[in-house]
């Protein structure tokens, strides 16, 4: 299904212009304490969330900007951030 | 002709309030641990829950090709018992599945790729499986229809042959173990959704359904693409999974032309004709993750430039259907089978990407000598979720950590 990406710098382009970066883990764990398990966690692990989800992406054939994005998994639709739940 | 209803698999059965095990997923997956559980282990009090009907998801989306010629050790001895298995089922469950062992070409088109086609040619000789590579002109004799001119966008410099394989009617199993399974007094639930499943003391206890509560010792999630979803919001469990739409196609009915199972890698292409004439074919998968299931003008053009450069008879054939499943990929393009880790009575058979309908047959009769047994078999040991952490990924493909469309 046809994808449009918001680039923070290009505004809205055609999806197949970029590449997908994975799901947004946050930042990356500290080395020190760091287990194989939460290495294996933030390299491998996936929420698979089917519904909006938070990610990133590169607008590769583009400005090359690293940038994350909300997106509906089920949709295929870029949505705007949801709201912090309360 | 305009007769009732009756399905192979009997009677709608009512939802008892307690199983010995619980199977959430009526693919092929799930219908298969059921009947081996059930036909080799005497476990029939067992329930499959089928969100919406048998053979939705990946069991009647893929495009039915069967093979044993994979890259590794521990995976080839898996889909080599999976292979051998179409005529024994075919006989036992009394069903037609329709097996043709026409075999399967895989394209090369560089010198590099013959190489690494000469090292899953050794794997599969070492387990007893015939294949072989072929250069261009061999494969021009076996395969006429293929265009081996240097003129096109990936010239062919030779295949890796594979005589065994070839295409099995996906429905027809679907159904087959399904009436199989019900035989041996299976329940097969369809349009009933589970909703959690429920642990105490790190034990499985039951399994919450939209038509109520189950109480199970063993819970087993086959859900294909859903299971890595499904796993995390209901136990918790983080899997390396990403779950794309992988599209698939057939052209207008020609008389029989292509003998073969034919694929590419580097055309990211694969084709072959159905007994009804229809070319069927495959495209990759959609470069971000998504559960839209929906097909795309992008693919639809990416297949008819692909096939019309080394199939050049389907120029001008027209596209007749157009469907998409999901494919749950992982990082090193081999499954997750794994049980009583970290809970008890829990057992997950996911991951399996693009080859869970030629693998389901095996899988299927180990895991339930698993679910029975609690031992895993020494044959889906390689396939545990542990492998991540102690960084012993398989090597079915190199270097595919992150899915794009990069790799």
């Amino acid at each position: 299904m046809a994808l449009t990406i918001s680039c923070p710098n290009c505004g809205k382009r055609n999806g197949y212009e970029f590449r997908y970066g994975g799901e947004d883990k946050g930042p990356r764990p500290a080395e020190e304490g760091l287990t194989p398990q939460s290495w294996c966690d933030y390299v491998h692990m996936n929420n698979c969330v089917a519904g909006i989800q938070k990610e990133w992406w590169c607008h590769k054939n583009g400005c090359g900007a690293w940038f994350t994005i909300f997106r509906n998994t089920l949709t295929n639709l870029e949505v705007e951030e949801p709201e912090a739940k309360l | 002709m305009f007769g009732r209803f009756k399905p192979l698999w009997g009677k709608k059965p009512q939802l008892k309030s307690s199983y010995d095990a619980v199977i959430i997923g009526g693919g092929l997956h799930g219908l298969a641990t059921a009947y081996f559980l059930a036909k080799e282990h005497g476990m029939n009090n067992i329930a499959i829950l089928e969100k919406r009907y048998i053979g939705f998801g990946g069991a009647g989306r893929n495009t039915a090709i069967v093979r044993a010629n994979q890259r590794t050790q521990e995976n080839v001895p898996l889909y080599k018992e999976a292979l051998d298995l179409w005529p024994i089922l075919t006989k036992e469950l009394d069903y037609n599945l329709m097996f043709n062992n026409c075999g399967n070409l895989n394209l090369m088109h560089s010198e590099a790729a013959m190489n690494t086609a000469r090292m899953n040619v050794c794997t599969a000789q070492f387990h007893g499986i015939k294949s072989h590579l072929l250069d261009a002109k061999q494969l021009k004799e076996l395969e006429p229809a293929i265009n081996i001119s240097p003129d096109i966008t990936y010239p062919i410099h030779g295949a890796m042959f594979h005589p065994p394989g070839g295409v099995v009617r996906h429905d027809a199993v679907v159904w087959g173990l399904a009436k199989g399974a019900a035989r041996y007094g299976v329940h097969i639930h369809q349009q009933t959704e589970a909703t959690a499943i429920h642990t105490k003391n790190g034990k499985i206890t039951g399994v919450d359904t939209n038509r109520g509560r189950i109480h199970t010792p063993r819970v087993l999630v086959s859900a294909g693409g859903y299971s890595a979803g499904m796993i995390n919001k209901m136990l918790g469990i983080r899997l390396p999974i990403s779950v794309l739409t992988i599209q698939a196609m057939v052209t207008q009915p020609l008389k029989p032309v292509l003998n073969h199972v034919v694929s590419s890698g580097m055309y990211h292409a694969y084709a072959n004709q159905t007994l009804k004439g229809e070319i069927a074919t495959g495209a990759h998968m959609d470069p971000w993750p998504n559960y839209t299931t929906l097909t795309t003008a992008h693919y639809i053009k990416h297949q008819a430039e692909a096939l019309s450069d080394f199939l050049p008879f389907l120029r001008g054939v027209k596209f007749m259907r157009t469907w998409a499943g999901l494919a749950d990929m992982t990082p090193d393009m081999a499954p997750i089978i794994d049980g009583n880790d970290p809970i008890d009575g829990f057992y997950m058979n996911c991951g399996w990407g693009y080859f869970g309908f030629k693998s389901c047959t095996a899988t299927g009769r180990y895991l339930a000598k698993f679910m029975a047994g609690g031992q895993c078999p020494d044959m889906l040991k390689p396939f545990t979720l542990r492998r991540y952490e102690k960084h012993r990924l398989m090597g079915e493909t190199a270097a595919l950590v992150s899915y794009s469309a990069d790799n």
